[in-house]
């Protein structure tokens, strides 16, 4: 899997290509935005072909870590099987979820102006 | 125009406790799903692209609409959070919104409109704010007016709020007795108010009074009188001499001989009465509410799997269990006893054996290692009460007592699908492994997760 930090601000861009899968996900545990608790982030998954229940556990345990230092994990541009995989395990309920990665920075920066 | 339609689930909660077996979102009105109302009106509106937003499921409404080019509108689906404001919607939509004017349509309503007036040149003179709203739901313009006018027009339509069962019930009988000429309803028929869907088959000697709407696959057979104002779903037989008078009669019901349905709703084999909600239970002996759930239980393919592998663990486990249990009941570390577990998703419950090891000797972790404290609830997966890896049985009783939703796919089991993985940290995350492994998981996967939460049981215990 390719992953792509772009700095925007004081929000970091994680641009994901790729399977997100129990291989991948230690992968994206390690990159440094994901890593860095306090970091926002917004999570492209625009170029994500398959999720799988690791995958999903990754990004959920990187909410959970986010949260409990008041940080957020966004995610945005799903296409229609990885939004299916969120909607059958309830998983789009913990995220807030966009189909525009601007969007998806602006509602970041605004959470983060309101700390 | 485009249209966004934002519907929460706690706002149709009680539907699905009232009609189990019906989506929400395609509750039928008068024999026509409630979703295709609110796109029929956003085409009415000009919307040429339909987003329906819900943080509930959507597959079956996807599965019915598709992507909307039976109505000639591209329809998309996405999530909402049900806390989400009007613009939170926005932003998080801001791709399908582009520049163009929105229309969002929020709350579990109907909307009383006439389709014969033009709301696509009210819609454009309209001012950006809310058009109309009642309890529980709204009607909102977002983005500039596109034709200028000094005074906008009164807009000739209302919300209905679809809070309760008897709103359900007037809305539907409204509908059917004003509804031919305001609404695209299904059914044919050479006359007003009375529409008849395909292969309905009526006795010569039954009697139809308008108004009516009957779906498709009924029976109504002799000296069964129907109407006024009566509502017949698809594939539903009304028996020999009975009577609906003024009610719903729902998909897939059976109304049996010599009876009188009277201001009521029945639903497979439910009668409910929409003034009180109180419901009782009718005989069905063609079991015509019961196909639908028969089809969702597991099937004998994956029980057979099951139960060979069951079968193997057992023989494995049988030596080590015989030389452990003495010990560990000799100690007092074996604590055995019985729970009540939901045994489906429609409140049946059964008994089940618990096994646990208590303290912390080395026969004990050992038996833990390995799982000891299963073997009993695997002889329960021969007999095809449980399967050998699925959801953690529910119990019937006390703080997490709730009965699990029909469409969350439970399967009590031996093992948890959230024991094979490695990060569920709480029940949250453990209901999300279940549910995804519920849906993506065949038999044979199925083994390799059994095998794969033994190690992890192994490895836990190792580790401690």
């Amino acid at each position: 899997m390719i992953i792509t930090e772009t700095p925007e601000g004081c929000i970091t861009i994680v641009a994901l290509n790729g399977t997100l899968d129990a291989s991948t996900a230690p992968e994206l545990q390690k990159s440094p935005a994901i890593n860095n608790a306090s970091q926002t982030v917004v999570i492209d998954m625009e170029h994500v072909d398959f999720l799988d229940s690791s995958g999903l556990g990754s990004l959920i345990g990187t909410l959970r870590k986010k949260r409990n230092m008041s940080a957020e994990t966004l995610l945005s541009c799903m296409n229609e099987r990885i939004s299916q995989v969120f909607e059958i395990t309830n998983a789009h309920r913990l995220f807030h979820i966009f189909d525009d990665t601007s969007a998806a920075v602006d509602y970041a920066t605004q959470l983060n102006s309101r700390k | 125009m485009k249209t966004l339609l934002a519907i929460r689930e706690r706002e149709y909660e009680w539907v699905n406790q009232t009609f189990p077996s019906i989506h929400p979102l395609l509750l039928p009105i008068c024999n026509k799903p409630f979703t295709e109302f609110l796109i029929d009106f956003a085409i009415l509106a000009g919307s040429t692209e339909v987003r329906l937003l819900s943080d509930g499921p959507l597959a079956e409404v996807k599965e019915y609409c598709e992507n909307g080019s039976r109505w000639g509108v591209q329809l998309s689906y996405a999530t909402l959070q049900a806390d989400d404001s009007l613009k939170d919607l926005l932003d998080k939509n801001r791709r399908f919104c582009g520049e163009d004017r929105i229309m969002i349509i929020s709350g579990f309503c109907f909307i009383n409109y006439d389709k014969q007036r033009g709301y696509a040149s009210i819609m454009s003179q309209m001012p950006a704010g809310t058009c109309v709203s009642c309890p529980g739901g709204s009607i909102i313009l977002a983005g500039n007016q596109e034709t200028l006018s000094r005074n906008p027009p009164e807009i000739p339509l209302s919300l209905l709020p679809l809070d309760e069962i008897g709103s359900y019930f007037r809305i539907s009988m409204e509908t059917l007795e004003n509804g031919s000429a305001r609404y695209v309803l299904p059914g044919y028929g050479n006359e007003p108010e009375c529409a008849i869907g395909r292969n309905v088959i009526i006795s010569k000697t039954a009697e139809i009074i308008k108004p009516v709407s009957i779906g498709n696959n009924v029976q109504i057979l002799s000296g069964a009188i129907i109407g006024p104002a009566c509502i017949i779903g698809s594939n539903v037989i009304i028996d020999k001499e009975s009577s609906v008078k003024k009610g719903v009669i729902l998909d897939n019901t059976y109304i049996g001989e010599h009876l009188e349905v009277k201001g009521r709703i029945a639903s497979g084999n439910m009668l409910i009465d929409p003034r009180s909600s109180a419901s009782i239970a009718m005989e069905d002996p063609h079991l015509l509410s019961g196909i639908k759930a028969a089809g969702k239980s597991g099937t004998a393919g994956r029980k057979t799997v099951h139960a060979i592998a069951a079968a193997i663990l057992i023989t494995m486990q049988l030596i080590p269990f015989l030389l452990l249990f003495p010990l560990l009941k000799l100690q007092g570390r074996w604590c055995s006893g019985t729970t009540t577990c939901h045994a489906d998703s429609s409140g049946k419950t059964f008994t089940l054996p618990t096994a646990e090891i208590t303290g912390n000797s080395p026969a004990g972790s050992l038996a833990a290692a390995i799982s000891l404290d299963r073997l009993p609830l695997l002889l329960r997966v021969i007999i095809g009460q449980l399967t050998i890896i699925g959801s953690s049985p529910i119990p019937a009783s006390g703080e997490t007592g709730d009965k699990p939703s029909a469409k969350s796919g439970y399967r009590p089991a031996v093992f948890s699908y959230a024991e094979a993985e490695d990060w569920p940290v709480n029940s949250s995350d453990a209901a999300i492994v279940e549910r995804y492994y519920t849906i993506h998981s065949t038999p044979l996967n199925d083994i390799g997760l059994t095998m794969k939460a033994l190690l992890n049981k192994l490895y836990e215990h190792n580790a401690a």
